[in-house]
Parts: structure tokens; sequence; C-alpha cells
């Protein structure tokens, strides 16, 4: 009996590898501080982030840029306590995060979709409170067909939900929520699967899917169609900028990126993603 | 008068017999369709699922698929990267999880009797562990291995994270294998003189293996299904990992963003989750492989 037949393989090998990662995770951190960028934040901004942080790393090259999600409130407590270099938000700072500073990258919208096969063609923004708040909670009463209006609402957390609050002049406790979701995909499955669903998700999104087949209908807002053009235009009332936040003026590599974000460079990349770049 | 009342008496004890004949089957019947049913349900939903990722999926699958890096947030390239990534945090689960859940199972089996205190507080604990939403050990793993460790977003930080999961059920089906052995076997040991620890190390351990073999199957599903817990510590980045310490995304976070978060990335989730169910099976056979060379075999040839 060998001392290698009393001790499985697997033992010596996972002994080796912890230390050998140990090893590596120390001799990494110091040399790649200085060339490495991580950006966590807004799950709306994080593709786009992150297809702009692959040409910017085509560009600089040795430069390496983390793009995390996890939502717009995550991204502006990261960027405060330093655990990012840059926090990504899809919405304007609010009064009480004035201590940091915001760059937009391009813009969005944000409208309210219902079933295709709803015969609905426009809500009032009354009706859409009244909705929203459980005043009214069958279809019959804002004109449509005798069903239970099933209300789609967006998470606790998300900017999307606090611009439809804001917009409306709601309280997320007034909402009397049937289903509540996460990210823009999941919003448009939600409603394309029930056609008694109204929710609100980004104009790109819902444009892109509605043009794809996908169940779903935008419907105006204020007497404006939804559509990324009248969010270009500035004349869709809920609109939003996607932004990038930092604690402090930024400096070297963030400075570069941040000014490369904003530039003509990634307008392509900016639309690829549904969204609105910045006018020039 | 008499002898026809008798008749009808006669019929109606034959009519309540046959009747009781049929009412007492009646149970067996309805539990073997009970039972039929419910296997049927189990797979038809099995094969459903699977039939769904293949159908949607098997198109967008080619080599050039699964060596490329993804492109235009994951609507066209590859998930070359992704794989990679997903392969080294299985990687550090099991390298950590395996020889520490074996251990653990070990100490709870041979050396702590079921009734003593000690390994019913250990048990009840793992029972609770095993049964924590996984968005929990998100944010732990986030809060000690990303920041209080310092070890970032890394694959390093999804790996540990994952093995916290994996453990009490690794555990508790090892324990499992390990009580199943019959106790003949420890007296003949000690009866001929083994010590304990090659008792162990070439007897209980080998006979163990079945019970092994289901925890790594179950801790392996439950690894690769994982999303909450990774979103939060091995991260969203999708490059090339160069090293353990990078973040890098595995297919169950690459495919919740691409469905949930990506306008246009059905396509591309289907055939990842297709990739995903095929990694499954193949770790899963190595796993029982590698269990059963290594340690299965020495009892027949000891």
């Amino acid at each position: 009996m060998s001392f290698r037949m009393l001790f499985p393989q697997s033992m010596l090998w996972s002994v080796v590898a912890v230390f050998s990662l140990a090893c590596c995770s120390c001799g990494q951190s110091s040399d790649t501080a200085r060339s490495q960028l991580v950006l966590t934040g807004s799950s709306t901004v994080a593709p786009l982030a992150a297809e702009i942080g692959k040409r910017f790393e085509k560009l600089h090259p040795g430069v390496r840029v983390d793009v995390q999600t996890g939502g717009s409130s995550r991204g502006i407590a990261d960027a405060r306590r330093d655990l990012a270099d840059i926090g990504m938000a899809s919405r304007d700072l609010k009064p009480n995060e004035n201590d940091l500073l915001s760059f937009t990258i391009a813009r969005d919208g944000i409208c309210v979709i219902v079933h295709q096969e709803n015969p609905i063609a426009s809500l009032t923004d009354q009706q859409i409170i009244a909705i929203y708040t459980g005043d009214i909670e069958n279809w019959k009463d804002v004109g449509g067909p005798d069903a239970e209006i099933t209300v789609v609402n967006k998470a606790e957390g998300r900017s999307t939900l606090e611009l439809f609050l804001h917009y409306f002049k709601m309280e997320n406790a007034d909402i009397q929520a049937d289903v509540v979701i996460g990210d823009n995909e999941q919003g448009i499955k939600t409603v394309a699967g029930n056609v008694n669903a109204i929710g609100y998700v980004s104009i790109g999104a819902a444009e892109y899917d509605a043009a794809h087949g996908v169940g779903i209908k935008l419907l105006p807002l204020g007497g404006v169609a939804a559509s990324i053009e009248n969010v270009r235009s500035g004349e869709f009332p809920l609109a939003r900028p996607l932004n990038l936040v930092m604690k402090s003026e930024p400096q070297g590599l963030a400075k570069e990126f941040i000014e490369f974000a904003r530039s003509r460079d990634v307008h392509d990349i900016v639309e690829e993603q549904y969204f609105v770049p910045l006018a020039d | 008068m008499v002898k026809e009342k008798a008749v009808k008496s006669q019929a109606v004890q034959f009519k309540t017999s046959e009747k009781r004949s049929i009412w007492s089957h009646l149970p067996e019947i309805i539990a073997t369709c009970a039972a039929w049913s419910a296997a049927l349900v189990v797979t038809g939903v099995f094969v459903w699922i699977l039939a769904d990722v293949v159908r949607h999926g098997i198109g967008a699958i080619s080599w050039t698929f699964l060596t490329a890096a993804p492109r235009n947030a994951g609507r066209e390239g590859g998930i070359g990267p992704i794989i990679v990534s997903t392969i080294l945090i299985l990687a550090v689960c099991m390298a950590v999880s395996v020889p520490l859940g074996v251990g653990t199972a070990v100490l709870l089996s041979e050396y702590t009797s079921p009734a003593s205190r000690f390994g019913r507080f250990v048990r009840r604990s793992l029972d609770v562990l095993a049964g924590v939403p996984s968005i929990v050990f998100g944010l732990f793993g986030n809060a000690v291995f990303c920041i209080y460790l310092g070890l970032g977003f890394s694959i390093l930080s999804g790996g540990l994270t994952l093995s916290c999961m994996v453990l009490p059920i690794l555990i508790r089906a090892t324990e499992e294998g390990f009580r199943s052995v019959p106790n003949d076997y420890r007296m003949s040991a000690a009866a001929l003189g083994m010590s304990r620890t090659s008792t162990l190390l070439q007897l209980l351990l080998p006979a163990a293996v079945p019970g092994v073999i289901v925890g790594l199957v179950l801790g392996i599903g439950r690894a690769l299904a994982e999303t909450a817990a990774l979103i939060f510590t091995s991260g969203y980045v999708d490059r090339m990992p160069g090293s353990l310490a990078d973040s890098g995304r595995s297919l169950s976070v690459h495919i919740f963003d691409l469905s949930m978060n990506v306008a246009g990335g059905d396509r591309h989730a289907y055939a990842s989750a297709l990739v995903l169910i095929m990694i499954l099976v193949a770790t899963n056979a190595i796993a029982s492989w590698t269990a059963n060379r290594w340690l299965g075999k020495r009892i027949l040839t000891a």
C-alpha cells in the first residue's frame, strides 16, 4: 500500500490548486490596478457599456474594462464607496446624490406596452394612473373587453420604476401590482404571454421586439407615438439619460473612457443596442 | 314464497359480493394509474423542455459559436470565453468542496454517533444551509470573498461562493453513502487488525462511492444552474479569462442576460442553454467515471 493509494489524487490536486490560485491573485492585483476600469450598475446600460468597453480595449492595448451589472442603485452605491471606478445609472441623479458627477452617454425612453390583441389604442395619463393604483381593475372601464387587468410593475431599485413613478407622480406603495419583474425583456415576455397585461419598458427593446414578431403593442404617451425617433427628437415625454457616474472629477483612464463613450465613435454601438445617441 | 325469498336474498348476497370485489380492487387500480401517470408527467415535462431547447437552439450551434467571443451584447458571435469561465468556476468549486465535503461526511458518519449532540447540530445546520436561497449566498459571497478578502469580481470568488452552496448537498449525500455501508465491514476490518484510517480509506470510502457520486451529480447540477449567486461574485465580463483572478461570465448568467435583458438575444440564449445541458451531462459522466475508477474498483482489487 503506497502513500499515493491511500490519498485520492483529487485531494492533492485541490491543495496545489488553492495554493497556486492564492499566488496568482496576489501577483495580479498590483499591476492590473492602473490599467483596469471597473464599471457596475444599471442592467440597461451594462450591455452598451460592455460593447463600448470592448472597442476602447482595442484602441488601448493592455487596458481592461470590466462591466458588472446589478441595477442603477447599485451603480450609485458602488461609485460612492469606491467599489467601482465608474457607476452606471439609467436615470438622472437625485437631489440627494449631488455628491456625484454624471456623464450622459445615450438616451432612452420608457413606454407603456399591452398585448398585441388588446383593442385599446391609447390610454390617457389619468387612466394609466388609475390602472396602476387599482382604481380601474377591468379593461371594459377604459373601453376594452370585459377582462381583469394584469398590472406588471418593475422591482424596487430599478430606475425604469423610479422614472415611471416620477412621471405619473405616484408612490410605489400606491401601486397595486399583480406581477413584479426585473429586466426589460422579462417585462416584454410577461406582457406578450398574457392578453390582459399592461407593463412599461424601455422603448428601444420594445420597438425591436414588436418589429420582430413578439406579441406586444406600444401605446402612445401624451399623444406622442412611442418610438426611438420621437425620443431622438425630444418629443416623447418619458425619456431618460443613460449615465456614467463618478465620485470625483474623472482623471486618467476613466476620463479617457468617459470622453470616448460620449464621442461620435460609439454612435453605431449605441444604435445597435437600440438607444438614442447624443446629439452632436 | 319462502323459497322465492331465499333465492332473492341469495341473489342480493351474490350481487354485494361481486360489488365488493370491484370495490376492493379499485384502490389498486387507482394507485397503479396514479403511479404511471405521475411517471409519464415527469418524463413528459423533461422531454418537452429538452425538445424545446433543442428545437430552438440547435440551429445556432456551430464550431464558431462554441469557440468565438460574443459580439453585440451576445446577439452575434459565440460563447467560447463563457464556456471556459463556466468550467473554471466549476473546477474551483469542486476542488474546494469535494475534499471538505468528504472529510465532513467521514466525521459525521464514522467518528460521531448519529445521536450525538454535535452530529445532530452539524446535520441540522447543513440542512438549514441547503435551504438558503441562492441570492443570499450571492450577497454573502460578494461581501466576504469580493470585498472583505479583496478577491473582487473573479472566477475564484464565484467558485468559492458556489462551493459554500454545494457543500451541504455533497456532505449529506456522501454521509448517506457511508451510512449505507454494512456494519459488518467495519467489524471484520477491526477483527483483522486494520487501523481505523486504513479501514476508512481502503474499505469504507470505496464502498461509499455511490453516495459520493449522488452528491457530485447534485452538486454539479446546482453549481452549473446557479445564476443569482454568480452575478454578484464571478460577474458579467464576457472576455476570455486570463487567470482565476479575472471576472468571468458563466453560461447561466449569459442565458439569463440574453433572455431577460437583451432584445433579440433569444436565439443565442437557447443555443447556450443547449450547450449548458450538454456540459451538465458530460461533467456528470466524467464525475461518476472518475469516482468509480479511483475509488470504486479498489474494493475488488484490495
